[in-house]
């Protein structure tokens, strides 16, 4: 059984600081859906909004369209996945999962085959008796997250919960969570700074920068439409070229740049005129070195400046006349010996891969 | 109980019946055993010093009468001031500091030393060493020292055995049993902030100073001491306050002759019956204490916290 | 070089010194506890004996000095200072508890109010809280008429137990504040998140997190309670406790079962401390095993699967205790050789004693004796018979407290 859950006009204020502004959200029942930022962008405070345990400074909370307002969070559908996990060192893993029963009364008998159930699921039968500091820290997620389920919650909010594993486990983390999700059909919330994470999980993901809500959808339609500088530049990776706008027709746009005039898509959501600063945005591996074909309209000059090998890709970093920074990369099964540092070379890029967005804050590092 | 003391509503963060039995008992704790006790006595001090029954009664008035005779002394004595009261508080405070200080001077050298110089073994064993004469009462400790300095005592006994002496010295009579015993009552008090503050200290700045060519003495003085200071400030202020209302040691080491100030206290309280005096010099006696505490922390600038172990 | 060398050797003495004034007087009153004088000392040693820690004598003047196991008054005190600290162990330590989770609650700006409050007691010389305990109970009593209250009022355990949980709370307070400081909120967060209601959070998690705090809380108040005089000799009024009673006894007549009793507490207190200290080794190394264990399984492979042999470290002390066994047995021997031991003993000083004191008795009667004779020349004087007589500061203390 899965919840949705609806942000109306959200704002979550400390004193005269704007935790969270104005967000208006619509989650599906069911759904794996991410909100993604950098630290402080305010998602962790969102999240705590939905579990109940900060109120909304503005506007209202709704989980299976019912307000939550003045209802606390132990009697919200919402169970939520600590980034410490929490768990209760004074406990034993059985207990720990049975806790969310214990307290409300069920036997002692029925807790404890329900915790063996949810150990089977998470692959951790027999080891109810274990103490929690006798854990790794994959077992821990793991015991964390059948904790959280052990009540059927219609939602579950998990706060950067793989933020402390390591690269492999992390990885291997995020299939098994899908799974899970997929198994027992609730609504899973997520929040990271993680991009590669949230892509590969989510079903939409939400992108935020300092409170305020930059661009909602699906992974792929954020990540090839970008409607902020920002978000351009927050997922994924993206080279920035700045300029003005000389022409604005149809979809597509074309910006002046000290580097050569490029003609670029933009969003039909995208105001722009004629004098406007702007910025044409194009991924790293939607450029291509020039190889006697006259294929793309957009082209110009670099030198290489630096190559990494990165193992499957080659990133190539290059410097463009106006001494712009640009960086493409090249898939490994492609022969690209014959360029070294210092190399001049010509790079193209299609209308479609490529976005002109209005002037804004990019993502810092 | 809402936002205007707590970072959450009191009542709904702790649930009801918690937060009806957190309420309960700081109230009860402060209010009933702390503040009212002392406002009454404090009351009592400056009333007239009246049998039951007549409380309430024509003979019930404000006064500062005991204050008065606290300074001035009965009226039918010749003297000009209470010397004998005033003697005895003066004494007190005076042989107080005199107190701390040597407490202080015997800590520091022990403290340091555990704290710097001796191995983490050694510093365990004397830790403990250290910790186990106070499990024993004040009481017995300094009755032990009574057994050493009575005139008939053991060191007497020795003394005079020997050949030295023939006759005792009067350790009892001459208060030298009662400073050993105040000096040693609240070693403990002294030593483990000092010891704390002590080690707190990085090493390497002492063989710094040394490196650079600085004297034992004024590495200590520029170095340790100055780091040391909130241990030194809070072991004085914890002996000093201890001492001056020290009761146990002076009940079994002082000579008739000489008073400690509390002792006057239970005079006028168990002997004389007179509450409102007692009340009157007990109210001195917290006076002396608080500003003690507050001017030491003004003056050193320490905080309260710090202070208390 | 050499004035560091000149240096730890002046520490070393300095070090010894110090530690001869620490612990030289309690060493020589355990071994007048064994003395049978009736004042304690070590010289004269009249003759070993356990006697000040059964039955006391009937000094051959009529004084009656008691022994500790027939000191009805210690035993009286005794069990009222254990009813006191029991009363208030109840009492402080859920009131350390209450304030000291506020405290965490409290708004930063009040935070340090708050604490400067509950130092307070702390601060306050013990005298004041006794007496001010106990003239505002008066009060109240007075103003209750006859009955319960008035009963209650003047009871001297009952203004005790109040008095002393005034500052032992204090302690309690500054204990579950050290635990507090390292409690992980989330854990209080996850509870409600996952259903639990307010109390009960504060009965499954907090509580059992604070156990080691209430039990320590606990000892420790029940120890301050116990040992504590400056408070409790205003507040308990005609009732007596354990430290009351030494200090009358102090104050009344100096004996060495007095000295016995200390010894008994030594005793005590060490053997409490070192089962204490046993016990924790063995919950540590219980810890410890557990983590190997859990080790031992992560790495299946053979090398690191060392057998764990449950050692008993000999400490270096065994020579120390050898060395004390020897000279103890050497010490009793020579004891029972010279007959200092034992009833014969006993009646043999005694006598001897007695007969002195009746010689000088005569000598008193039928001599026409001058001043100065009396006051302590060759005849008899203060040495003889102990000192109960002969201390002339004994009785005279302050107002002349009987």
């Amino acid at each position: 059984m899965s919840a949705g859950v609806e942000l109306k006009d959200v704002s979550v204020t400390f004193g005269s600081f704007f935790a969270a502004k104005n967000v208006n959200v619509k989650i599906e029942g069911g759904e794996f859906f991410s909100f993604l930022g950098p630290s402080g962008c305010g998602k962790t405070t969102l999240l705590r909004a939905i579990s109940g345990f900060q109120d909304p400074s503005k506007g209202q909370v709704l989980i299976d369209n019912k307000d939550m307002l003045g209802i606390g969070p132990n009697k919200r559908p919402t169970s939520l996945i600590f980034q410490n996990l929490a768990l209760f060192p004074l406990m034993t893993v059985a207990e720990n999962i049975a806790f969310s029963l214990e307290v409300r009364g069920v036997s002692k008998s029925e807790r404890m085959k329900r915790a063996g159930e949810l150990l089977e699921l998470i692959a951790l039968e027999g080891q109810g008796d274990k103490k929690v500091h006798q854990l790794s820290g994959g077992q821990k997620q793991r015991v964390a997250i059948a904790r959280a389920l052990a009540v059927e919650p219609k939602v579950l909010l998990l706060d950067e919960p793989l933020s402390a594993l390591d690269l492999k486990l992390r990885q291997r983390m995020r299939t098994e969570l899908r799974e899970i999700q997929k198994r027992v059909n609730i609504t899973f919330i997520y929040i990271t700074h993680d991009q590669g994470e949230a892509l590969t999980m989510s079903d939409r993901i939400a992108v935020m920068n300092e409170g305020e809500l930059e661009q909602i959808g699906p992974c792929d339609e954020v990540y090839n439409n970008p409607l902020t500088p920002f978000v351009a530049t927050f997922v994924g990776e993206n080279n920035p070229l700045f300029g003005n706008i000389i022409d604005v027709n149809n979809g597509e746009a074309k910006i002046e740049t000290s580097d050569g005039n490029f003609i670029s898509s933009i969003d039909k959501s995208t105001k722009l005129n004629v004098g406007d600063e702007a910025i044409s945005f194009v991924r790293p591996e939607s450029l291509f070195i020039i190889k006697n074909d006259n294929k793309f309209q957009n082209k110009f000059r670099a030198k290489i400046e630096n190559i990494e090998f990165e193992g499957n890709v080659k990133n190539f970093y290059a410097s463009l006349n106006s001494g712009s920074k640009i960086k493409f990369s090249v898939a490994n099964a492609i022969d690209t010996s014959e360029i070294e540092i210092n190399s001049q070379i010509e790079l193209g890029f299609d209308i479609n891969k490529s976005i002109i967005l209005p002037k804004g804050a990019l993502a810092t590092e | 109980m809402k936002s205007l003391f707590f970072t959450q509503p009191f009542f709904q963060k702790n649930g009801k019946s918690v937060a009806l039995f957190f309420l309960v008992a700081i109230v009860f704790w402060f209010i009933f055993l702390v503040i009212i006790p002392q406002l009454y006595m404090l009351d009592l001090s400056f009333r007239a010093n009246i049998p039951p029954l007549e409380r309430g009664g024509p003979k019930d008035f404000y006064t500062l009468e005991h204050y008065r005779h606290f300074i001035f002394g009965s009226k039918t004595s010749a003297d000009a001031y209470n010397f004998v009261d005033l003697g005895v508080f003066g004494r007190t405070i005076l042989v107080s500091i005199f107190v701390t200080i040597a407490n202080l001077a015997f800590c520091y050298p022990i403290a340091f030393y555990i704290a710097k110089i001796a191995t983490p073994s050694t510093a365990r064993l004397l830790i403990v060493s250290l910790i186990i004469p106070f499990w024993i009462n004040e009481l017995l400790r300094s009755f032990a020292l009574r057994i050493l300095f009575a005139n008939e005592g053991v060191i007497n006994n020795v003394l005079t055995g020997i050949g030295i002496l023939d006759q005792g010295i009067l350790f009892i009579t001459y208060d030298v049993g009662l400073y050993t015993g105040l000096i040693y009552a609240y070693i403990l008090l002294m030593m483990f902030p000092l010891y704390n503050a002590i080690e707190s200290l990085d090493i390497n700045q002492i063989e710094a100073a040394k490196d650079l060519g600085s004297s034992t003495f004024r590495t200590h003085w520029r170095v340790v001491i100055p780091h040391a200071k909130p241990g030194i400030v809070s072991g004085c202020t914890m002996v000093f306050m201890l001492t001056v209302g020290a009761l146990a040691t002076p009940v079994v080491l002082s000579s008739p002759n000489t008073l400690w100030f509390p002792q006057l206290i239970y005079q006028w309280f168990n002997l004389n019956d007179n509450w409102s005096r007692g009340s009157a010099y007990s109210i001195i006696l917290l006076i002396v204490s608080v500003v003690f505490v507050l001017t030491m922390m003004r003056i050193f600038k320490v905080r309260i916290g710090e202070i208390i172990r | 070089m050499r004035s560091s060398y000149a240096m730890n050797f002046l520490m070393g003495i300095y070090i010894l010194v110090f530690f001869t004034y620490l612990f030289g007087p309690l060493i020589i009153m355990s071994f007048t506890a064994f003395n049978s004088a009736e004042f304690p000392a070590i010289t004269p040693w009249e003759c070993f004996s356990f006697r000040w820690f059964n039955e006391g004598k009937i000094a051959y003047d009529g004084q009656h000095l008691a022994g500790l196991l027939t000191d009805w008054r210690l035993h009286d005190g005794l069990i009222s200072s254990l009813i006191i600290g029991a009363g208030v162990v109840c009492l402080s330590v859920p009131i350390g508890m209450a304030a000291a989770i506020v405290l965490t609650q409290v708004k930063s700006q009040l935070r340090d109010i708050y604490y400067s409050i509950s130092i307070m007691p702390v601060l306050f010389p013990g005298v004041i809280i006794g007496i001010s305990t106990v003239v505002l109970w008066d009060r109240i009593a007075g103003l209750g008429g006859g009955g319960f209250i008035s009963d209650v009022g003047r009871n001297g355990i009952f203004l005790t137990i109040l008095a002393q949980t005034c500052f032992i709370s204090t302690y309690c307070f500054l204990i579950f504040v050290a635990r507090l400081q390292r409690f992980d909120q989330t854990q209080e967060e996850a509870a409600l998140d996952l259903g639990a209601s307010q109390t009960q959070v504060f009965f499954k998690i907090l509580i059992p997190y604070l156990a080691p705090a209430i039990a320590s809380a606990a000892v420790i108040a029940f120890l301050a309670s116990f040992e504590n005089y400056n408070t409790t000799v205003f507040s308990i009024l005609s009732d007596q406790t354990l430290t009351t009673v030494i200090a009358s006894k102090v104050r009344l007549g100096i004996s060495p079962a007095l000295s016995a009793l200390a010894l008994t507490i030594i005793a005590l207190t060490v053997i409490a401390a070192v089962t204490y200290e046993i016990l924790r080794r063995r919950q540590e190394r219980k810890y410890l095993e557990s983590q190997e264990e859990f080790v031992k399984e992560k790495a299946a492979s053979s090398r690191v699967n060392k057998d764990y042999k449950a050692g008993f470290k000999v400490p270096k002390g065994i020579v120390a205790l050898i060395l004390l066994v020897i000279i103890g047995s050497y010490v009793a021997t020579q004891i029972v050789k010279n007959d200092l031991y034992g009833n014969s003993c006993i009646e043999a000083a005694d006598t001897l004693k007695k007969s002195k004191f009746l010689d000088q008795l005569q000598t008193l009667e039928s001599n026409q004796l001058s001043d100065e004779d009396l006051q302590g020349g060759s005849l008899g004087g203060n040495q003889d018979y102990g000192d109960i007589f002969g201390d002339p500061t004994l009785f005279q203390d302050f107002g002349g407290f009987d």
